[in-house]
């Protein structure tokens, strides 16, 4: 773990079950807002909307706490946007000084590349204004090169394997 | 309008295909990738005009990391190979004709090497890396090289080099590109060393890829800004972006140029592909001759064929034109599925 700490003492948040998901605040299935799927559409398609993948990165750790992505509000299911195979997911570090922020879009990114059909094509962001190097994050996250260079640096891939042991959780309580 | 038709697919790498080379010499087809190895394939022509792919064989290479680029050597006897480990292999067929053999390994690169290309004349190999160099090395015999320069313009990673096809007086040109948005260009100074003499920008992201046209008067650059821009020689050392075309939705990976099928005033067709899976072919020409032509007036071009997924959903990360006579509108492309595709552009 890195020697220095970027935000020695971050809000958590509870996770309340549900914060922020569309299909709850809906109290219906998760399929049935969708826009119809019967026109043109192959029935082995699975529809994906911004909650799916909320769900997918809401357990991610935070590189130097012992919390989630979701109870430090770095991701919400709001920030993430979906055009049709063309993702989106925009974070919000916790300080705008941060710098395991490429690490955590590493994270989210690695997530993502590993969880979703390969149709689609992911961005990643920090949210404009939380970062002081809000550019230079950003090409980085976004540079395929980089973060292949960068999966096979064992150090970093472990790190990367840390932060995602509890993924699979999508947002439940360690039982 | 012209179209693309598929005439191979040739499966194999287990991973990710970042880039594909046509021997110069030989009727051989390289591609490396992700999985650390090299698949050859060789063509021919069959009795009824068909080009036929099957592959040869496979260098597993013994690099530790990613294969990023290979480079063949104009003799096409041989294959360097530039790896995220840093190194670069140099390799050769036993006695001409048997298995690949590593001659050497060239050291020096502090972090991942991205790319490699020969001279035109085969007596230079430049490298480019994470580390923001590029080396040039002398290559003598029995796989000997010695490197005779580092140069160290570029404030991040070099993406790209590529050499000038032609010697355009009064010497060969050397380009990088890099993840720092810029294009250098160095030629070499009999009294001193390599020296970079021009840097080239406009691209607003990475530079990806670079491209000599055939004539050697103008460069092809593709970014991560989307765009393909296309510089001009204007003075004897001097280059101008004249042209930046929108070419993709997402980054442009890769450009080759080639010669196409010539008409007059043709400068050739650019190959186009990138991270949206389509390839787009453009024609350019030069400009149209009036009374008074500026010297930075662009060249012509135009959108002559696109081909959509070229790779199922998956980004395409390299496209390569044919050289030899009578292929030249037979493109190579390597993507993210591990595949390399063939292609013929047909009016």
């Amino acid at each position: 773990m890195p020697a220095e700490v970027f935000n020695p003492n971050p809000v958590v948040f509870s996770p309340t079950k549900g914060l922020g998901r569309k299909s709850e605040l809906l109290a219906q299935s998760l399929w049935i807002d969708e826009p119809t799927s019967s026109d043109g559409e192959v029935d082995d398609v699975e529809l994906i909307d911004q909650d799916e993948v909320f769900d997918l990165i809401r357990s991610i750790y935070d590189p130097e706490h012992p919390n989630t992505l979701e109870e430090l509000r770095v991701v919400s299911a709001p920030q993430i946007k979906i055009e049709q195979n063309w993702v989106t997911v925009e974070f919000t570090p916790t300080v705008p000084h941060c710098g395991m922020s490429t690490l955590i879009g590493l994270c989210i990114r690695v997530r993502l590349l590993r969880s979703l059909p390969n149709r689609f094509k992911v961005d990643i962001f920090v949210k404009p204004g939380s970062h002081q190097s809000e550019h230079a994050v950003n090409k980085q996250l976004n540079d395929k090169e980089r973060v292949a260079a960068a999966l096979e640096n064992p150090v970093l891939l472990d790190t990367v394997e840390q932060c995602l042991r509890d993924a699979g959780r999508r947002g439940l309580p360690i039982i | 309008m012209y179209k693309v038709s598929a005439v191979a697919e040739l499966p194999g790498h287990e991973d990710r295909a970042w880039a594909v080379a046509w021997n110069p010499a030989k009727s051989v087809l390289a591609s490396c990738s992700a999985d650390k190895s090299v698949r050859l394939y060789s063509y021919s022509t069959t009795t009824d005009g068909e080009l036929k792919f099957v592959p040869v064989s496979s260098i597993p290479t013994g690099h530790t990391k990613t294969v990023r680029s290979i480079a063949w050597s104009p003799s096409g006897e041989t294959l360097a190979t530039g790896s995220f480990d840093s190194n670069i292999g140099i390799w050769e067929q036993e006695n001409g004709a048997g298995e690949w053999e590593c001659m050497t390994i060239l050291e020096g690169h502090e972090t991942e090497c991205k790319g490699v290309a020969y001279s035109s004349t085969g007596t230079l190999l430049a490298s480019c890396s994470r580390d923001k160099t590029v080396w040039v090395w002398e290559v003598h015999p029995d796989a000997d090289f010695e490197c005779l320069g580092v140069l160290m313009d570029h404030t991040q990673d070099v993406n790209a080099t590529t050499h000038s096809h032609i010697s355009p007086s009064p010497a060969q040109i050397l380009a990088s590109g890099s993840y720092d948005d810029t294009i250098k260009l160095y030629v070499d100074d009999p009294t001193e060393d390599w020296y970079c003499f021009s840097t080239l920008t406009g691209h607003g992201s990475t530079v990806w890829s670079l491209a000599w046209s055939p004539s050697g008067s103008y460069l092809a650059s593709a970014s991560d800004d989307k765009t393909v821009r296309i510089w001009k020689r204007t003075e004897e050392f001097k280059w101008e972006s004249v042209l930046a075309i929108s070419a993709h939705d997402r980054t442009v990976y890769s450009v080759s140029w080639g010669v196409g099928k010539p008409k007059e005033g043709g400068l050739g067709w650019l190959a186009t592909a990138g991270g949206d899976g389509s390839v787009k072919i453009w024609e350019l020409k030069e400009p149209e001759v009036t009374d008074v032509v500026a010297k930075n007036t662009p060249p012509e071009h135009r959108l002559i064929a696109t081909l959509p997924s070229a790779h199922g959903v998956h980004d395409v990360n390299a496209v390569s034109w044919s050289r030899k006579t009578g292929m030249e509108d037979i493109l190579a492309t390597a993507g993210d599925d591990g595949a390399t595709r063939i292609w013929k552009i047909t009016p």
